[in-house]
């Protein structure tokens, strides 16, 4: 059987990472909401259940390998397949840092792990983050630079809530004990780790279709977008 | 030709090893500013990040002219395609490195282990850097025996991190939240360097054997 055209595999790639950001994005919330509702069953199927992020991840990567060995692409084309392959790794750890965040909470039996004050935050965070993948999705999907730099921005939301987190850590008045600190500092990294995922999803699609590397998208809002557009290759 | 394209493959393998070595000195010099307080050791870590930056650059761009250039098939391919995957985790390594640093620097000049976790701490670095050195030489002679004793390693790091943990949660310990909090994300950085290093071992495995040793995601 003859492979798929080239811009075929380009489309199913994209496909493929917009799905594996969606299903991201479902795995933290089902997290998060088992974690704050004490959802047990929840936290529990998002803990144990790896298996879609597996199987798209493979997928990627038997797409991408048909589209290197049968259309040998070059210049846009192949940045586009090696962006998909590093985006893949960010998207495979979004799904485990979400599983992370599920097990704390069966961990901790579905209450606890989260006292009242800081509760709120995490329940933002979890917005934050689900919102992040979802935009990371829409990105890989049109691959639309601007969509991209918006998604570096609203990553500073999550990185104001660590950062505050933290602080309340460090408040010699934290009254609810060194493990429960602990658990809550695990669990403010992982979802600052999952937004620092779909940033470098954003990244690798800026880099990919303007051909220019930055690793701080802001840095992108200098320059003559248009200009830089015009320049990368025809997709 | 050919024997330009071999060249070629086996530089992108020791782009990749130095790009090991680079990280192996960065977490041994982070170790060693995080346990002496030591700020211009951390400073060095956090300036030398960028160039482990520019060799992760350097070794895709490798990879990218392999692919363009020569158009490499079987397990070549498969060599290239893991090698992609593998700048990126030896990149974070080197971010892994850079934030030990940084919490050195952030508490200087104040110590920020106590002394009860300090040798912990010490091993860790240790098994961190010998760690990256090991998937080094697995990088460059792609020796499948060489990449299943990173697997011990890892397991005495994972021991070194429950061990910590232990510590922490102990009635006896006297030094409250804010330190506990420090070396839990100490603790888990090392555990994550550790855990990047593996994964580049057995992507080598996996090139080799076509078959994956364990899990990808650790």
């Amino acid at each position: 059987m003859a492979p798929p055209a080239l811009p075929q595999l380009l489309d199913q790639l994209s496909d493929l990472l917009a799905r594996m950001c969606t299903e991201a994005a479902t795995s933290l919330r089902g997290a998060t909401t088992g974690l704050l509702e004490g959802r047990l069953r929840l936290a529990e199927k998002v803990a144990g259940d790896d298996g879609m992020m597996r199987s798209l991840r493979g997928d990627v990567e038997r797409v991408a390998t048909d589209a290197l060995l049968f259309h040998a692409p070059v210049a846009g084309d192949l940045r586009r397949v090696l962006a998909a392959v590093r985006s893949s790794d960010d998207l495979e750890r979004m799904g485990v840092l979400a599983r992370h965040i599920a097990e704390t909470a069966v961990r901790r039996d579905g209450v606890g792990a989260v006292p009242e004050p800081v509760r709120p935050a995490f329940a933002e965070m979890g917005r934050v983050g689900a919102a992040l993948a979802h935009k990371a999705a829409e990105v890989v999907r049109t691959r639309n630079v601007l969509l991209a730099i918006e998604l570096d921005r609203d990553d500073d939301a999550m990185d104001v809530l660590h950062q505050r987190m933290y602080e309340v850590l460090m408040d010699p008045s934290w009254p609810h004990g060194v493990a429960v600190a602990v658990d809550v500092a695990l669990l403010s990294r992982y979802y600052e780790r999952f937004a620092d995922h779909a940033v470098l999803i954003a990244e690798e699609t800026v880099a990919e279709v303007t051909g220019q590397h930055s690793h701080d998208l802001a840095d992108l809002m200098g320059v003559d977008l248009t200009a830089l557009l015009d320049g990368a290759d025809p997709a | 030709m050919r024997d330009q394209y071999q060249v070629q493959l086996a530089g992108l393998g020791d782009a990749l090893a130095d790009m090991c070595l680079e990280v192996a000195t960065a977490v041994e010099r982070a170790t060693r500013a995080l346990l002496e307080a030591d700020l211009q050791l951390a400073e060095q870590v956090i300036t030398g990040d960028l160039r482990i930056d520019d060799l992760r650059r350097d070794a895709e761009a490798r990879a990218f002219g392999l692919l363009a250039l020569q158009s490499p098939v079987a397990t070549d391919l498969r060599v290239v395609i893991a090698a992609i995957h593998s700048a990126g985790d030896i990149e974070r390594m080197g971010d892994l490195a850079l934030h030990v640093a940084r919490a050195a620097r952030r508490r200087h000049p104040h110590p920020v282990l106590p002394d009860e976790v300090r040798g912990y701490f010490a091993e860790m670095g240790t098994i961190a850097a010998a760690l990256a050195r090991k998937a080094a030489t697995v990088l460059r002679t792609r020796d499948v025996d060489a990449a299943a004793s990173l697997e011990a390693d890892d397991d005495a790091m994972d021991d070194l991190h429950r061990h910590i943990f232990s510590v922490l949660m102990a009635p006896g310990w006297s030094h409250g939240v804010g330190p506990a909090v420090d070396i839990t994300l100490l603790g888990r950085f090392y555990e994550r360097y550790a855990d990047h290093a593996v994964t580049v071992a057995r992507r080598v495995v996996y090139v080799v054997t076509g078959r994956m040793p364990g899990p990808l995601a650790v």
